[in-house]
């Protein structure tokens, strides 16, 4: 404890040091107004910037990313509450019920609470990595395709609590997503599929383009089609601040989605794109007014802001206390600091005390300089909703296309993007909700490909997932989750649904 | 109205006055957020009158320099190539090797020349959208391509529906660096060398397993070689991307890979991981201990991948010439030679017919190998 108190002691000599200090300022800035652009997310951000990193020193340059990181991952929020225009993944649900807090007035305090949410979770998350990353790595180790594919079910299962409407048209909706999700490459085979001779749909359709579209590019779509035009808000100061029971309300979702967050984070893998939906549906189910839930309930953006925060932090862990990138973000720091001729691996930090610890403390800096840089901004950031939509729109609509076109220089993306807000136009007119398009896309190939793996791995014995303890643990859980949320279809009880009047016929 | 003229006039040139006072004062608000920005330049420096001075000064040193820089370049033959900015793709997302030789390369050219050389990552199935672009650039030499064994040599014998021909399409500048390959094992695996790993693996068909960055990627080849050679039937499970993959033979999901050895030396060092062989038919300079696979029971094994620069086909001779000659220099360079070596890639350089060659042999080579183990890609 005193050792862990003491290299905390030299990594904040090395996190104040002027030079250090000012590249965390710099990154947390750079990152929240990438964050901020539609469609360009934390690793759009940090992949940009990469080059400009091989001139520093590899302490600053890995200072300078993880700035960026974390700070896209609280910019991404702002878009999402104010234009329901997620920056990327991660934010999708913190569109349902934030930009609903927005059309009522209170994109304040849903701006507040996602900068609080993502203090406190980012830095319950440095203390987790500072205290137990090596425990924590080992036991993220013991994650494979078979446990992974247990996880994944088991955020496929969570489908079920995350739409207020129809339950038949919440399926259909993450059905379409999972198809979405076939196109491409497929890993195992080599064999394209639903590409239709199109060499960019290769890769698949990135969940980016999409959610940008199906969320963003439809809500411009449909107050284009109103025959009003909305009122231009003009928010007071009093509306700015949360309430105290905003603030009541937040504090456990903010501690659950933190510690949820942190813990799929470290699963090595992109998983961690899951925690705000799994945060969101847990939210839902433990909240006395589910009804509220894709409406503006506050607890709708606590939970996932925090989670996909604290997951952010996470996949430090397994990143440093290994040197195994376990994701895209991951890897390219780990680039960073590899073209400084530092080789990641298990030693990282025992050989390089400075990088760790001064990365450590340079977090506990850059959450305090994001949360002070936030709350402050807020009140700016809502006073966007002054401009009237005819010029707000337009200009949302442009850099929609242009971040949807940077992240990977292709014009595909675009042309994907265009399309599902068609798409998306033509399913809001018709009562559908979109968040289950956005998991069934994220979870279906990563769902298909851990299965496939886990399967090759046993020689095609299903057996293999009932053989190890972690897998078997997460199936049991996902099945309850799924059986709780059976129950009401099949004994035709009466459940939240149709006590709040939300029935099949209602939407 | 006489009166009003004038107050109109009085009006105006006291906006003008306030015209002055705002630019001057927006100089000094900018001298003043610059010395926030940059709070370790003395603020000294923003004054004016100090300002103007080190603005004389500097103005005084690049007029020099542009004098001393024609004086050279009327001593060298007088249509020099790059006389503005310059492109080079890079096929695939920042952070692989292609992308950190592609930039290290991209950074030696832009010292050389003076001119600002910029890499655009084009990722995507498996390096070919990028070069596929590549192939489209204009025929100047102001945009070229970093390539790899990959998408230059595998990438025909993989796709039916290829873009682009490498041999047709593209004019072969110079190789870069080769990146080494090796055998990596879970410690639990019970064999130290790739002799006592034949038996084990041949034991039972799908006993061990081996993980690879995806179906038809170097790290696949190179297994799938592998089993041809040996007659060893080891299992393939793909996953997206090396890290991944290697992620899970550390933790010891699945048994072997054949990966970048750059990444295999950090968990081998701890003994997490047992490199055991090199799939190059020379022993790495960096890692003279590890053994090739082909002199520890596979003669004649050998996957060397390596980096390349390429440019659209029909690109000027001389402009040729004047690329490679400028990166072939760079290779040499103390500080890339260092820069590389942290890494254990091997500068290979040459000429542009060397380079032209390898790509050839290499194609046939590799359609050996695709065809051998049945992979098959139809993108």
């Amino acid at each position: 404890m005193i050792e862990t108190f003491n290299s905390l002691m030299m990594g904040f000599s090395v996190a104040f040091q002027p030079e250090v200090l000012m590249y965390a300022f710099f990154g947390c800035i750079i990152g929240t107004l990438v964050g901020m652009m539609p469609g360009l997310g934390p690793l759009a951000g940090i992949s940009l910037l990469l080059p400009a990193t091989f001139g520093l020193n590899p302490i600053i340059a890995i200072v300078l990313l993880a700035g960026v990181y974390y700070g896209a991952m609280y910019g991404g929020s702002t878009t999402s509450i104010l234009m329901r225009i997620p920056g990327e993944a991660a934010s999708v649900m913190t569109c349902v019920d934030g930009y609903a807090m927005t059309q009522q007035g209170r994109a304040g305090p849903a701006l507040a609470i996602a900068a609080i949410g993502s203090f406190v979770a980012g830095t319950l998350g440095v203390i987790g990595l500072m205290l137990m990353a090596p425990t924590l790595a080992s036991f993220a180790l013991r994650f494979g395709p078979p446990e992974y594919t247990a996880l994944l079910l088991m955020g496929l299962f969570v489908l079920a609590y995350m739409s207020g409407g129809s339950m038949l048209k919440t399926l259909a909706m993450a059905v379409l997503g999972l198809l979405l999700g076939m196109i491409g490459i497929d890993v195992m085979s080599g064999y394209t599929r639903f590409s239709f001779d199109i060499v960019e749909l290769g890769d698949g359709v990135g969940i980016v383009p999409v959610a940008v579209g199906l969320f963003g590019i439809s809500e411009i779509l449909l107050t284009a089609g109103q025959a009003d035009p909305p009122k231009v808000q003009q928010p007071t100061l009093r509306q700015l601040v949360p309430t105290k029971a905003d603030l009541k309300l937040s504090v456990g979702p903010i501690m659950r989605g933190s510690v949820l967050g942190f813990m799929i984070g470290i699963i090595p893998g992109s998983a961690h794109i899951i925690s705000s939906f799994v945060s969101y549906g847990i939210e839902r189910r433990l909240s006395k007014h589910p009804e509220l839930f894709g409406n503006g309930a506050i607890e709708g953006v606590a939970g996932p802001e925090s989670a996909n925060n604290a997951a952010a932090t996470g996949a430090f862990v397994p990143m440093l206390a290994l040197g195994i990138p376990t994701g895209p973000v991951t890897a390219v720091m780990l680039a960073a600091i590899m073209v400084h001729g530092i080789l990641p691996g298990p030693m990282l930090i025992q050989q390089q005390p400075d990088l760790f610890w001064g990365f450590v403390a340079s977090m506990y800096v850059g959450n305090v300089v994001l949360l002070v840089l936030n709350l402050p901004m807020v009140g700016l950031f809502v006073n966007l909703l002054r401009i009237p939509y005819a010029y707000l729109y337009p200009c949302i609509l442009a850099f929609c296309i242009l971040g949807c076109y940077s992240v990977s220089n292709s014009t595909m993306d675009v042309w994907i993007m265009l399309v599902m807000g068609g798409i998306g136009y033509v399913l809001r007119k018709f009562g559908f909700d979109l968040a289950p398009v956005a998991l069934g896309l994220v979870l279906g190939p990563m769902l298909e490909l851990s299965l496939r793996q886990s399967l090759a791995m046993s020689g095609g014995d299903y057996m293999i997932f009932l053989q190890r303890p972690i897998a078997v643990t997460m199936l049991v859980l996902g099945l309850v989750l799924l059986g709780l949320a059976l129950k009401p279809l099949i004994f035709k009880s009466k459940d939240w649904r149709s006590s709040v009047g939300l029935d099949e016929n209602v939407d | 109205m006489r009166s009003r003229t004038r107050t109109r006039l009085g009006r105006s040139r006291g906006i003008m006055h306030d015209v002055n006072a705002l630019s001057s004062g927006d100089g000094l608000y900018r001298a003043g957020s610059m010395g926030t920005m940059f709070a370790f330049i003395p603020s000294r420096i923003f004054k004016q009158g100090y300002f103007m001075k080190m603005f004389a000064l500097s103005f005084c040193l690049g007029i020099s320099m542009l004098l001393l820089a024609f004086g050279s370049l009327a001593q060298s033959q007088p249509p020099t190539f790059p006389v503005r900015p310059m492109k080079l793709i890079v096929p695939f997302a920042p952070g692989g090797p292609n992308d950190i030789l592609g930039r290290l390369v991209g950074q030696k050219l832009t010292e050389q020349w003076g001119q600002q050389v910029i890499v655009e990552n084009r990722g995507g199935a498996g390096g070919t959208i990028g070069l596929e672009a590549a192939a489209r650039l204009p025929k100047d030499g102001y945009g070229i391509a970093m390539g790899g064994t990959s998408n230059l040599a595998v990438a025909p014998s993989l796709y039916e529906k290829l873009t682009y021909d490498p041999v047709r399409d593209f004019t072969p500048v110079i190789n870069v660096a080769l990146v080494p390959y090796a055998v990596a094992l879970n410690p639990t695996v019970p064999a130290k060398t790739v002799k006592e790993l034949i038996p084990i693996a041949a034991k039972k068909a799908g006993f061990l397993s081996y993980g690879s960055s995806g179906m038809g990627s170097m790290s696949s080849l190179a297994a799938e070689l592998f089993n041809a050679m040996a007659k060893t039937d080891i299992l393939h499970v793909p996953y997206k991307g090396t890290a991944p993959a290697l992620t899970d033979v550390v933790s010891g999901q699945i048994d072997m890979m054949f990966a970048d050895l750059s990444l295999i030396k950090p968990h081998a060092s701890v003994g997490k991981l047992r490199a055991v062989g090199v799939t190059s038919a020379k022993r790495v300079v960096s890692s003279p201990d590890i053994p090739t696979i082909a002199e520890s029971g596979l003669p004649g094994y050998d996957i060397s991948p390596w980096f390349g620069v390429v440019a659209p086909e029909g690109i000027p001779k001389p402009v040729v010439t004047r690329l490679n000659t400028a990166i072939a220099g760079s290779l040499k360079s103390p500080d890339v030679i260092q820069r590389l070596g942290a890494l254990g890639y091997e500068p290979i350089g040459g000429t542009s017919e060397q380079f032209t060659a390898t790509i050839r042999s290499d194609i046939g080579k590799y359609a050996k190998i695709v065809k051998t183990a049945g992979i098959k890609a139809d993108l």
